[in-house]
């Protein structure tokens, strides 16, 4: 009995639950996930081609279609580099220094986590618009910075500000500083070090990071709907321009744009799974 | 090149580390800092090789001072406990990042960096692996990655923390004589650090014993176990029977025994003294040999290998004895028997000095 019993924790008498619960909770969660998950994702694919390629292609070819998709990418263009900067800088600092208010910068990266989004994009309002703190400083110097791609890019960056670091910390918190001892013992300085040793070690989290916080950057809603104001072609980004349409009653030209949406978050997905498939213990921090 | 340590202290919060620990490192010599963990050895060597700072004192390199030199100026190689090797570069690169991260003008060029890279991977008989990545090796392998990878940059100085602290028994010894041989050709100024006795007196040139952040005794690996200058010294380098005693009239009475050594050269009152297991005599109790001795009785024998190792019960205090196998078997030991002791190599120190932990 012992020499058969494979490590595998199905294969332990002790775990061998009955058939039919295995079999009743398997289905309870591939039905569920059906339900909530595949079914909606379906439903976007299957509304925008309900009457065929050529009014989905069409939908999607609009002029103001075509601008939303543009400030989707202008805006992540801008807001993901700037967290993958910021990412990286917090991340280092975080693991390899100590200081006094880490625990204080840690807690104020999650922020974004915990404030509901459209309290976010209002705090832009209240700040930027026309009669928030540096409302009238900014319309004397001509600078718009709510209700424009400025306000869009700082809701976004702000909404989007957590996922590299927080997919930094724990990983670089497992591998520790004795690669940089080691690096710094052989005589390297400290970009040296940084780029041979730190970023070589941290790369597949940090593109996970990065995959994760550009789907975000490009799907979120409500704190860029509150700085938007919603003008048709200049600053209504692809989530906004698909409710328009859809209270309009342009059915298939909202899902036709959702789509590209889905299609983005399948990718991601897509990536995630090769990412964690080939260097599991690379992304995850559990290595080592 | 040689190394002076004068008066270098080092705390971590309220932990005194290091207490004014001076040390004097003799150019080209293996010198072992040996210690319990938290006697600051790996302290002292972190700060030699710059990795901490300390925070009064001062440290030379060969006349020049050194506490504010990078590792880059201070010309130091470290070999880690857990070898640091970087996980993402071969074996190769590993081994060349030492040479690659210097100022432009002082590089070699890629192709004397590979030759020099080759000649060191041969030296530590690393050679066929120099494509192979840390996590494909074993443990051996990668402590000799790890020390080619420190003697690249030509360093004056090899520090190596707890160099085979983390390998199995036998691939220990084999890298101890190989890492010996290897000091012997280069005559590299070495400084080790470990908690094992037999690897500092079996390796070393010269063993600094350190204990709560000071040095107990620096001397030939001959010297600290024949003559321990402390009780804390004689105690950590090997087994030892410890007796508390009562010096009175040039004779120690052990507390709680019929038993009395010679005692001269110390002053009356308290004091503790060690014997060695080899130096704890049995003799025949029915002899003549044995008249006035004090009894003891056999509890257990461990006999493996050349050597046994006798518990006894004297008087109701354990002691411990160790003789060869033809002595054991010439005696007769058998557990419940009965001898009388010899002491032949007391060692005693007064109430004076510095005590036990």
């Amino acid at each position: 009995m012992l020499s058969k019993a494979a490590p595998r924790h199905a294969e332990r008498p002790v775990l061998r639950d009955p058939l039919w619960v295995r079999w009743s909770l398997t289905a309870l969660a591939l039905g569920f996930l059906a339900l909530f998950v595949l079914l909606p994702l379906l439903t976007v694919f299957a509304e925008a081609l309900r009457q065929g390629f050529a009014p989905y292609f069409e939908a999607l070819a609009e002029p103001d279609a075509l601008s939303a998709i543009r400030l989707t990418l202008l805006v992540a263009a801008i807001a993901v580099p700037a967290n993958l900067a910021f990412g990286v800088a917090a991340a280092w600092a975080i693991t390899k220094f100590e200081f006094s208010g880490k625990s204080f910068l840690i807690t104020l990266i999650d922020l974004p986590f915990s404030v509901s989004p459209v309290i976010s994009g209002m705090v832009y309002v209240l700040l930027f618009g026309l009669h928030g703190w540096f409302g009238p400083w900014l319309r004397a110097h001509d600078l718009q910075v709510v209700f424009a791609v400025p306000g869009l890019v700082l809701a976004t960056m702000f909404v989007t500000f957590p996922f590299v670091a927080r997919e930094l910390i724990p990983l670089m918190q497992s591998q520790g500083t004795e690669e940089e001892e080691a690096a710094a013992s052989l005589g390297a300085g400290g970009w040296q070090i940084f780029w041979r040793v730190t970023l070589p070690n941290i790369r597949w989290g940090l593109l996970y990071g990065v995959l994760l916080c550009n789907a975000r950057a490009m799907g979120e809603f409500g704190a860029v709907s509150v700085v938007s104001g919603h003008i048709r072609g200049q600053t209504n980004t692809m989530p906004l321009h698909v409710e328009i349409l859809y209270n309009e009653y342009n059915f298939v030209a909202a899902f036709a744009v959702a789509s590209l949406l889905a299609l983005l978050a399948l990718v991601t997905l897509a990536a995630k799974s090769v990412l964690e498939w080939r260097w599991g213990e690379d992304v995850s921090g559990r290595g080592h | 090149m040689t190394i002076t340590v004068s008066q270098v202290t080092k705390r971590f919060g309220s932990f005194l580390a290091l207490d004014a620990v001076d040390l004097h490192v003799r150019s080209g010599e293996l010198l072992a800092l040996l210690g319990p963990s938290g006697s600051g050895k790996t302290t002292l060597l972190r700060i030699l090789g710059g990795l901490d700072r300390a925070d009064t004192g001062s440290i030379t390199f060969f006349g020049e001072e050194a506490l504010g030199l990078t590792p880059r100026d201070r010309q130091v190689g470290f070999v880690f406990q857990h070898y640091s090797l970087f996980r993402h570069m071969t074996v190769h690169d590993n081994v060349a990042f030492g040479l690659d991260v210097r100022p432009r003008k002082d590089r070699l060029t890629r192709a004397e960096i590979s030759e020099k890279v080759t000649d060191l991977l041969e030296l530590v008989q690393l050679a066929p692996l120099a494509d192979r990545y840390p996590a494909q090796l074993s443990g051996g392998q990668r402590q000799r990655v790890a020390l080619a990878r420190a003697l690249a940059i030509e360093p004056k100085v090899l520090l190596l923390d707890e160099p085979f602290g983390a390998l199995d028994a036998k691939v220990r010894k084999e890298l101890r004589r190989w890492l010996r041989r290897l000091h012997d050709e280069m005559h590299i100024t070495s400084v080790f650090v470990t908690h094992d006795q037999e690897e500092a007196l079996e390796l070393a040139d010269r063993v600094v014993v350190m204990n709560s952040g000071r040095v107990e005794q620096v001397g030939t690996p001959g010297e600290v176990y024949d003559q321990p200058a402390s009780p804390f010294v004689y105690d950590f380098l090997g087994n030892v029977n410890r007796f508390e005693c009562m010096i009175r009239n040039g004779e120690a009475r052990l507390s709680g025994l019929s038993l009395t050594v010679p005692a001269t050269a110390i002053a009356p009152g308290p004091a503790v003294v060690f014997v060695r297991p080899h130096d704890v005599e049995l003799v025949p109790c029915d002899g003549d040999a044995g008249a006035g001795l004090p009894r003891a009785r056999v509890r257990h024998i461990f006999s493996v290998g050349p050597t046994a190792r006798v518990e006894l019960d004297i008087e109701g205090h354990p002691l411990e004895a160790v003789m060869d196998q033809d002595r054991l078997r010439s005696l007769n030991v058998h557990s419940g028997n009965w001898y009388a002791v010899r002491l032949t190599r007391p060692r005693l120190f007064g109430a004076g000095t510095r005590e036990l932990p």
